[in-house]
């Protein structure tokens, strides 16, 4: 892996959620998450299946607004779809648009651009995922792991401030799945995205994190914030071996677990 | 490992295919000379392909041929636009779809060729009522595959446009129309059959003599050579074939992302 570290471009913004609720007629989703992602992090969310994350998700991208409680984006509440947002969805093949070519598919959000612009950032964004030379591709024409990179090349064409990613990698297999957490973690670091990654899988989310927040089952609210103070650049053998990487991916696995983990009455 | 059904190779479907055919004809051939069947005016495939080729070299025949294919153009034009049109809205809006959706019952279930005669009274003879009758049967199977098209777009990839910033008008403009489309041309390729036969029917029953129809309607009143009315029947049909393999060519050119929908 190769690993630059450019600084923090400070262009990236912070993500406030304060007591959100969220409830679809009598059923109560999500009861009240309060939480933070820092900016220029990587914050994974990571809870049971069925925890409300998907909602959460929605409500962050203003594709939904919460029952109570606000989210506000770099200061600013969210009314609406922000600008300067991303969004990479676990399911890439139903997210690409399959009538168009992997080049137009990436400079998507950016059409209103100049074409000079437009095909600068779609070469660059092609660059960082690895895939120049495949533009001219359908992405069905592609495997999971390419399709996926696809999305993300997307999204960084956007040049987002908040990427939000909805279980990127639960559709792909594990070494596809290694390769593009690292490839995620090399980018992030590279640009300075402020990266929000939902997940249900404890090793992943602990191997991205610098923060973990963790919900509980239905109805969701914050069982804990915990601070991953793993060194970076991570690896998947040194860092997965690391004793604290594994007391960590144990503390976390107990939360998930513990029969407390059930949300409190 | 062998498989209970092997595939055919292409060449002995042809082959298989052109006997079934020679065969029928030879039987139903058989059949009449034995005198087994014995009713007049039934034609001897002999004769009719016999009919077929006194009609190539005629004329009047061709400019019949090229009047029935551009009603029926005319007609599918009209009945594309106005389908993929109101279908689009109607499946993008679902106030559109209220406002529609009874009328569209309603006039679905009108035969077209019995609105034919009243098209006639109100706009006189001519190509145009012809090709009106086509479009009104037209019409229906493109406006409902469009409908149902723009409405089974991907929630994911609507969700993904959204989420770029797109408006609910530029989402239908960028992902639902785009993503419908290959529905839309199903409709347009079942439209297509349809609309050849509802030409020569209205041909047949509204016409002025123009058109294939006309020109069996002609020949059948002078009732002077019967295997020339069975041998332009023959061209229609084959005609209709031909149109059927040249759209499904170009659904498999222009729509061949379409394999890419995810399912």
């Amino acid at each position: 892996m190769t690993e630059t570290s450019v600084p923090p471009t400070g262009t990236s913004a912070e993500l406030l959620l304060d007591a959100v609720s969220r409830s679809y007629g009598e059923n109560l989703a999500v009861r009240s998450i309060s939480a933070e992602v820092p900016a220029s992090k990587i914050s994974v969310i990571v809870g049971p299946s069925g925890c409300g994350k998907s909602t959460l998700l929605r409500i962050i991208s203003g594709l939904d607004e919460p029952t109570s409680g606000r989210v506000e984006f770099e200061g600013v509440p969210v009314k609406g779809v922000p600008e300067g947002l991303a969004m990479v969805f676990q399911d890439y093949s139903r997210s690409l648009f399959p009538w168009m070519r992997v080049d137009k598919n990436v400079a998507f959000p950016i059409k209103h651009l100049p074409a000079k612009e437009r095909a600068e950032r779609v070469r660059f964004a092609m660059q960082e995922v690895g895939l120049s030379g495949k533009e001219k591709l359908y992405p069905w024409q592609m495997s999971g792991g390419m399709q996926q990179r696809v999305a993300i090349a997307r999204a960084l064409a956007s040049h987002p401030k908040l990427l939000l990613m909805d279980e990127p990698y639960a559709s792909v297999d594990a070494q596809t799945r290694a390769d593009l957490e690292d490839l995620l973690m090399r980018i992030q670091a590279e640009l300075g995205i402020t990266v929000l990654v939902v997940t249900h899988d404890i090793d992943e989310s602990v191997y991205l994190a610098d923060r973990i927040i963790v919900l509980s089952a239905p109805p969701s609210v914050v069982t804990e914030v915990i601070e991953v103070d793993l060194p970076r650049p991570r690896d998947h053998i040194a860092t997965k071996t690391d004793p604290r990487f594994v007391e960590i991916r144990g503390h976390v696995t107990r939360l998930l677990r513990s029969k407390e983990h059930a949300a409190p009455v | 490992m062998k498989l209970l059904h092997e595939p055919l190779s292409g060449r002995s479907q042809a082959v298989l295919g052109v006997v079934g055919v020679v065969g029928t004809a030879a039987v139903w051939e058989g059949l009449i000379r034995s005198g087994l069947l014995d009713v007049a005016g039934l034609p001897l495939p002999t004769g009719v392909l016999g009919g077929v080729g006194d009609l190539l070299p005629d004329g009047t025949f061709w400019d019949a041929v090229l009047f029935t294919l551009g009603e029926w153009m005319l007609g599918l034009a009209i009945a594309t636009v106005v389908g993929v049109l109101v279908g689009g809205l109607m499946g993008a809006f679902r106030s559109v779809f209220l406002a529609f959706e009874w009328p569209v019952e309603a006039f679905r279930v009108l035969p077209s060729v019995a609105v034919g005669p009243i098209l006639v009274l109100l706009i006189g003879q001519g190509v145009l009522p012809l090709a009106l009758t086509v479009a009104l049967a037209c019409v229906w199977p493109i406006l409902l595959n469009t409908m149902y098209g723009v409405r089974s777009t991907d929630t994911t990839a609507v969700m993904t446009a959204k989420t770029f910033g797109n408006s609910d008008l530029a989402v239908l403009r960028k992902v639902k129309i785009p993503s419908a489309l290959p529905f839309a041309f199903t409709g347009v390729r079942i439209a297509a059959s349809i609309g050849l036969l509802v030409a020569v029917s209205a041909e047949l029953l509204i016409g002025s003599g123009d058109g294939i129809g006309g020109y069996i309607l002609t020949n059948t009143a002078n009732a002077t050579d019967l295997d020339i009315v069975y041998a332009a029947t023959l061209v229609a049909g084959v005609l209709g074939v031909a149109v059927n393999l040249a759209m499904a060519k170009l659904d498999d050119v222009v729509f061949g992302w379409k394999k890419g929908l995810a399912q």
